[in-house]
């Protein structure tokens, strides 16, 4: 079959470029603020990428990973206690202040985890090893947060509390976008920080005691045993354990995730951009489809007076809206993963373009612009055949 | 051989042989209403032959164009009724009248009316394409139809690279697609010099006699008269009884 809309659409080549560009910046811009909201979204529980946890304990007061309140140390091996458990390992999150330079300071999120442990462990760790956290002071930062702490790299050293630290490590791309910049640290080492004053450092400081069971974490980790039912097991953590909530990791994530995207405008912003995108995109591909037949109102109206249904038409506009669509779709996501992949290297802002994002920008874009057809057919629907018999 | 798909492009709408393919009476047409109505059409009483070549003249304004629309099931005219091989088509709703128009009406325009973007073949498949004749089979009958019209050596020329003469061939050759039984062209000469416009009609009315086609042409072009095997003249919405002095001077 002669494929009408695929000739008319390259037969102009000029205003299919600009169609296209049109379409491509429609495509970016959607696909960017979701990759951006996916990635935000996916940052903000990123601490529980880094565990093997099955159900991770906390304060039942807890509204989400960040904010909770503390709880005891003593229900580690509370929870070690409950039937179904494997292995549980406690883990410390809490905000602190980082001093270096000149009475300069920044926003830190301490994070202790045993170093042995199995069930915390970030990655990739690209320089030092997790070993070394256990020596007093110990710390390992991001490469990524490198210049935002003023760190050159291993070796070098900075002030939490009164304490002077020691960078014996170097992850790389432990970044959250809500997050301040992570400094991993042992338990007994972050319990020293928290508990620090901030005041000059202490120029000969005590090694950091072993933690007590009244000293205060924030989670319990759990390893359920093989084939352990985790709902029944959350129950009996619960029961067995005074004042906490125990929750899956997947459920920590999605809550975590949840009060960002709905608590915080930041979900409907940038799903504000990906609407403007969409309807940039419609415009431009209504505009362009609308002319493009407004040129060949005479051929359309040469088919009608040959007796072509209104469908054939329809058929002819919708085959160039989907033309439109993906060839406007294919580089436009091509440029998306090309920004992606350049500010996760450059900034460590993620833009995360998954299949299902891939996939639903696709459908979007087919959306559009055979919703922008509409207007064309429109056109065509009023076209009186006759008007074939004026003298053009 | 008759066309492979012609069974393919039959209608619940009959075309049976009949002895007038064109049958009109009483036509009327106004366009407007109250103080702006116009009347384009005086009640009409037309009719053709079937296997004529009929041409249709008259001066501008004087509604030629107008009856060879309603005669062509593209207009619906005011009063009056129409019949086209044999079917009244008057009180055909629009989908059944492009059907009827589809199965039964080759059109030849005036500004020819091709696909800019299409050669001259891919102009005539995607009528063969209109009355659901796809693939090779209708590849193969549009390369016929161009050779038919002496364009063998065209199909795959895009119609800016076609000359006048050729471009109307090639509309010849469309209207062809799918063996209508009735052609109707409107002014197809007009763009074309005296020469060209002469072998057109002389090519079009061998064509239609080969394939049993009814031609209704509507013309100002006195010199083509000879070929045709009747003549009717139109002035003020109305048909004359005969040819007026003006005419016959210019023939």
């Amino acid at each position: 079959m002669v494929s009408i809309a695929r000739k008319n659409l390259f037969q102009d080549l000029p205003r299919f470029i600009v169609a296209q560009a049109g379409i491509m910046f429609a495509v970016g811009l959607v696909t960017i603020q979701m990759g951006l909201l996916n990635g935000f979204t996916r940052s903000s529980s990123l601490l529980t990428d880094s565990s093997t946890a099955d159900i991770w304990v906390a304060s039942q007061e807890l509204r989400y990973l960040d904010l909770t309140l503390p709880i005891p140390y003593e229900r580690l091996e509370q929870a070690r206690n409950v039937n179904g458990v494997e292995q549980a390992e406690a883990l410390i999150t809490q905000g602190s202040v980082w001093r270096y330079g000149i009475s300069q300071i920044a926003p830190i999120r301490i994070v202790g985890f045993d170093p042995e442990g199995e069930l915390f462990q970030p990655e990739p760790l690209i320089e030092g090893s997790w070993a070394e956290l256990n020596n007093p002071y110990a710390i390992a930062i991001d490469r990524l947060d490198l210049t935002t702490l003023d760190v050159t790299g291993l070796g070098d050293t900075s002030e939490i509390g009164s304490f002077r630290t020691d960078v014996v490590a170097i992850t790389s791309g432990i970044r959250s976008i809500v997050s301040s910049p992570f400094v991993f640290t042992s338990l007994n080492n972050a319990t020293a920080f928290l508990n620090s004053p901030v005041a000059a450092p202490v120029s000969d400081p005590p090694v950091p005691p072993e933690l007590q069971p009244e000293s205060l974490i924030t989670f319990v980790l759990v390893k359920a045993r093989p084939d352990e039912n985790l709902q029944q097991l959350k129950r009996r953590l619960e029961v067995a354990l005074p004042d906490v909530m125990a929750l899956t990791q997947d459920e920590l994530a999605d809550l975590t995730q949840d009060y960002w995207r709905q608590s915080t405008g930041v979900g409907f912003i940038l799903g504000l951009g990906a609407v403007v995108g969409i309807i940039v995109g419609t415009v431009v591909v209504g505009q362009i489809l609308y002319s493009s037949v407004s040129d060949h109102l005479r051929e359309f109206g040469t088919l009608k007076a040959m007796g072509s249904s209104d469908w054939f038409i329809y058929r002819i506009i919708l085959e160039q809206a989907l033309w439109m669509a993906v060839l406007g779709y294919l580089p436009g996501m091509a440029l998306c993963l090309g920004v992606g992949a350049w500010t996760l290297e450059a900034q460590a802002v993620q833009i995360l373009i998954g299949p299902t994002t891939a996939v639903g920008v696709f459908v979007v874009t087919v959306a559009m612009c055979s919703g922008a057809a509409v207007f064309a057919i429109q056109k065509v629907t009023r076209l009186d055949p006759a008007v074939v018999f004026k003298s053009s | 051989m008759p066309f492979p798909f012609m069974t393919d492009i039959q209608t619940d709408i009959a075309a049976p042989n009949v002895q007038y393919a064109i049958s009109a009476e009483r036509v009327e047409m106004v366009f407007g209403s109250g103080d702006q109505a116009f009347k384009a059409l005086k009640g009409i009483d037309l009719k053709i032959l079937t296997g004529d070549i009929q041409l249709l003249m008259g001066p501008s304004g004087s509604g030629k164009t107008t009856l060879l629309s309603i005669l062509g099931g593209i207009l619906t005219p005011s009063g009056g009724s129409v019949s086209l091989l044999g079917q009244e088509i008057t009180g055909l709703s629009r989908p059944k009248l492009a059907k009827f128009r589809l199965n039964h009406i080759g059109f030849i325009f005036q500004g020819f009316n091709l696909f800019p973007a299409l050669t001259a073949a891919e102009n005539v498949e995607a009528a063969l394409n209109l009355k659901r004749v796809y693939g090779r089979e209708a590849r193969q009958e549009a390369w016929r139809l161009l050779e038919q019209v002496g364009l063998a050596d065209k199909g795959d020329n895009l119609p800016q690279d076609l000359s006048g003469g050729q471009k109307q061939r090639v509309a010849i050759a469309r209207s062809l697609a799918g063996k209508p039984r009735l052609l109707l062209a409107d002014e197809p000469t007009a763009a074309l010099d005296s020469q060209r416009g002469r072998i057109i009609i002389e090519l079009l009315r061998k064509l239609a006699k080969e394939e049993c086609c009814t031609v209704l042409m509507v013309t100002h072009d006195p010199r083509i008269i000879d070929l045709a095997d009747r003549v009717v003249y139109v002035e003020d919405g109305m048909i004359l009884p005969e040819a007026p002095s003006s005419f016959t001077h210019l023939v």
